[in-house]
């Protein structure tokens, strides 16, 4: 028996990095990406309400500073999390498609050649 | 020497729903196991689990002395743990050369690669350029076990290698896995046809409705424990 194959099978699934399921973690991103989209938007629009509130110009740059432009930076990081992990998921679904489709392409044409084949044949 | 991989107590399903209900398994260092039972009994999403394609919602699972319960099935594949799924497992529309050509990503010589799966399977030589969806069903599970040994696994998993082929054939392809674990390759072989594996296996598991019913060496499967598990339990 290949003892060897078994000792270094050992040691590294001793050495993985045990860490949950990738999908999980790309769910997860998804989820902070949209609940960073929404926070941003409330942010920056109630930075933009109660900067319009007030005359006062210190209220107003601290409610933009503090609001929209965080509402901002909230709302382009979320995007760009929801758009990478979104897409991501749709490619992994489209390429299983195209393989799918490729596999019944290929097995329609080998029926064809097949009753070519028996035509002929005949 | 710990059990190169065990499941204990793994509960699994697909959302809401549960498939298996604390399945118990375990499999030595260069044994063939078979998974028998009737369709739906839970021995695909096992092997799911095993793999890492299905994260268990109970129960632990472990490799070489280690809980890898929840690692991904891509870090599983890179340790050595290879699967051949039911059906085929190769592309149709690339060569038998090609086919093997796309085993090569693991670092392996084409040239080495193709010397072990023509020494195994001479026929495959013959048909090296012929596409492989033209090929027959037991030379395509030829070229899906030849590319799955070329990763050089040390836990491999099978997947009804028989669907759809003549008994002859299937006997055949069963000798290659014989040969395959006798060169110290632990096999976790799923088989809806019992007879058809128990020759080459060592230890066998007959699961039911996601509960392993009966689990014993291979030759002390009887035929009562197989027909309680397909046909179900006598009153």
């Amino acid at each position: 028996m290949n003892e060897e194959r078994v000792k270094t099978f050992t040691a590294e699934v001793a050495e993985m990095k045990l860490r949950g399921a990738r999908a999980d973690r790309e769910r997860l991103l998804l989820a902070v990406g949209v609940v960073a989209l929404v926070a941003g938007v409330g942010l920056a629009v109630f930075g933009g309400f109660q900067a319009s509130g007030t005359l006062e110009l210190g209220d107003q740059v601290a409610y933009l500073a503090t609001g929209t432009f965080i509402g901002l930076a909230l709302v382009v990081a979320g995007t760009a999390l929801f758009v990478r992990y979104s897409v991501a998921r749709f490619m992994r679904f489209w390429l299983v498609r195209l393989v799918h489709e490729h596999r019944s392409e290929t097995d329609r044409v080998v029926e064809a050649l097949k009753s070519l084949e028996n035509k002929l044949g005949k | 020497m710990s059990p190169l991989l065990e499941l204990r107590g793994i509960r699994a399903g697909y959302d809401a729903i549960e498939v298996l209900h604390g399945v118990d398994l375990v499999v030595q260092p260069g044994q063939v196991v078979a998974l028998l039972g009737p369709n739906g009994a839970g021995k695909s999403t096992t092997l799911k689990v095993v793999s890492g394609l299905v994260t268990p919602t109970g129960g632990q699972l472990w490799m070489a002395g280690r809980d890898v319960t929840g690692v991904s099935a891509d870090a599983l594949a890179r340790v050595g743990v290879c699967t051949i799924p039911e059906g085929r497992g190769i592309f149709p529309n690339l060569t038998v050369r090609e086919n093997l050509l796309m085993a090569t990503f693991g670092g392996s010589r084409l040239s080495d690669i193709e010397e072990s799966a023509y020494g195994r399977f001479p026929r495959l030589a013959e048909r090296r350029t012929q596409l492989a969806g033209t090929m027959s069903g037991g030379e395509q599970q030829m070229l899906s076990l030849a590319r799955a040994l070329a990763s050089d696994p040390a836990l491999l998993l099978l997947d009804e290698m028989s669907m759809g082929l003549a008994p002859r054939i299937v006997s055949e392809l069963y000798e290659q896995v014989g040969r395959i674990a006798a060169d110290g390759v632990s096999v976790l072989v799923i088989e809806q046809f019992a007879r058809t594996v128990l020759g080459v296996a060592d230890w066998a598991v007959v699961m039911s409705h996601g509960t392993v019913q009966a689990a014993g060496p291979a030759a002390q499967i009887g035929e009562d424990v197989l027909a309680d598990a397909y046909l179900g339990q006598r009153g």
